[in-house]
């Protein structure tokens, strides 16, 4: 454990550098320019707004975050649960790919975005709709990497079962399933990015919480400070979602953990 | 010359059987190919008893393994007749095929690719689990049993598959060049480790190769298979005592053997 500790810390000392570096460039910038705060605040004013009690009190922080956090983690787990889910259906039965695929590429060509204002008709301000813009701009990429997945098993692996006989589920089972596996993941990833995508452009729309409402009402007052710790807590919400995914990634694939080392 | 394969006898440790394992009559194979036949294996006929090691020898593309796909049941035959004797083996149940590639499952550990089959036919795969140590320890595996595919050489993986072959102690075992990949080195080793391991589990196997040493020092009877468009040229009897060792290849009795293989391949 004090080893994977250690490594950890090696690997991520020249990020977090990195990191630091970038932020010292942009306050000196600010300084030496005499920038003005309401087009660029320097990182220490946007760290006020985030951790400076008596500044950061003004703020609901921890109200923002956890509204936006809980929309993208919902969104993500649905756009998963149904993306591998419908992607098994569309592998498992010609029919239902004849049925769904057609479906798929019609609404994958749609804007999802444009989506949000008649969700806001529908369903009103809040959660729901914020969810559901998010479902749709990160479903897709989960469905059609999973399916390719599931296709994408070479003929001589499906012998290697079909010469004793396998059965359908057999085969989905113990060869597609975790033949998709590295596919899955990959979709997961891009979805996970989506999500935030689509739950912020949810909030600006329909919201009265989350950071994507802040950062609009944020900018109706021009407070510049307060839109760039929006962003800054938007990544690191972007950044733990994927981290989290590369951590599952590790755990359900240890055989590829293997190959790193 | 050319010898046509015996009807009603055998050679080797079977020698007394008169009832073939296997018997294939003017086997066929055609595929379509942009509106024409593409004749993927021409007639080809011969019989196989229990405990036998026969080998089919012929260039690339001559229809070797279009003929152990058929046996094996993963392509229709297009005419002929393969005949079973269900009463010494059950074909749906009882082979075992290694493949040119190892093809394990990277995301098994070794001993769950070897249970691959158990698992499939719905056996028990506890009572199976003691048996794929054995095996892993018959192809010199003993110790791997957790390593990922990935961390083992090419030759380890092919035999991890021999052993995923043999777990389900299958009658008929179908070979389709599976030392082709190797070192010549490593090649040798598996043809004593083949010829041991035959000799101890007592099955029949076909065995394909274009390796014409490979297949005179292995065999009971040796198939040939012309070019396309691909036919039968004929079948010879490897006669050398069992167990063989690497030194029957310096033998004149060998080079006869592979000079006839070779007459018939048309290579002289």
């Amino acid at each position: 454990m004090g080893k994977g500790i250690k490594t950890f810390i090696k690997n991520a000392a020249p990020k977090a550098f990195n990191f630091l570096l970038f932020l010292v460039i942009w306050q000196l910038i600010v300084v030496v320019f005499k920038i003005k705060v309401f087009i660029l605040p320097s990182p220490i004013r946007v760290l006020q707004h985030l951790f400076y009690p008596p500044i950061a009190a003004k703020y609901n922080w921890w109200l923002h975050v956890g509204a936006t956090f809980m929309e993208v983690i919902v969104s993500f787990v649905a756009t998963a649960i149904a993306g591998i889910f419908i992607a098994v259906m569309i592998c498992w039965s010609p029919v239902m790919n004849q049925l769904l695929s057609p479906i798929i590429i019609l609404f994958n060509s749609l804007p999802k975005i444009a989506l949000a204002p008649l969700f806001l008709v529908w369903f009103g301000y809040g959660f729901l709709p914020n969810i559901l813009v998010a479902f749709m701009v990160a479903f897709f990429p989960v469905v059609i990497n999973s399916a390719a997945g599931l296709m994408a098993v070479e003929e001589d692996l499906l012998d290697l079962v079909n010469y004793l006989n396998a059965t359908k589920a057999q085969i989905f089972i113990k060869i597609r399933i975790p033949n998709s596996l590295p596919y899955i993941f990959a979709g997961l990833k891009i979805s996970a990015t989506m999500c935030v995508v689509g739950s912020i452009v949810g909030e600006f729309i329909a919201a009265d919480k989350g950071l994507g409402y802040l950062l609009r009402d944020a900018q109706a007052f021009i407070d510049t400070p307060t839109m760039f710790a929006c962003l800054f807590l938007l990544s690191i919400i972007g950044l733990a979602l994927f981290f989290a995914i590369g951590q599952l990634e590790r755990l359900v694939m240890p055989w590829n953990r293997r190959r790193e080392a | 010359m050319i010898s046509q394969p015996r009807a009603g006898k055998s050679i080797g440790r079977f020698a007394l059987s008169e009832k073939t394992l296997l018997s294939i009559k003017n086997l066929k194979k055609v595929f379509p190919l942009q509106g024409e036949e593409l004749v993927a294996l021409g007639s080809v006929s011969f019989d196989v008893y229990p405990g036998e090691f026969v080998t089919i020898v012929g260039p690339s593309g001559c229809g070797k393994t279009t003929l152990l796909k058929i046996i094996a049941g993963l392509l229709p035959k297009s005419e002929g007749e393969i005949h079973v004797d269900e009463a010494m083996f059950d074909p749906t149940r009882e082979v075992g095929f290694v493949f040119q590639k190892a093809l394990l499952l990277n995301w098994r550990r070794v001993l769950d690719n070897v249970l691959l089959p158990i698992e499939i036919l719905k056996l028990d795969k506890k009572k199976y689990r003691s048996k794929a140590m054995e095996m892993l320890e018959l192809v010199g595996l003993k110790g791997f049993e957790n390593a990922y595919p990935n961390e083992l050489s090419g030759g380890m993986q092919q035999r991890v598959s021999l052993a995923r072959a043999l777990i389900h102690d299958p009658k008929l075992i179908l070979m389709d060049e599976p030392f082709g990949a190797l070192d010549a080195i490593t090649r040798e080793k598996m043809n004593l480790e083949l010829q041991r391991i035959w000799s101890e589990s007592k099955k029949t196997i076909i065995f394909i190769t274009h390796e014409i040493n490979e297949a005179v020092f292995l065999s009971d009877r040796v198939v040939v298979m012309s070019a396309r468009p691909s036919r039968m040229v004929g079948a010879v009897d490897i006669d050398f005592p069992r167990p063989r060792k690497l030194e029957v290849r310096t033998t004149p009795q060998f080079g006869e053997y592979a000079v006839k293989l070779y007459k018939m391949l048309e290579i002289t």
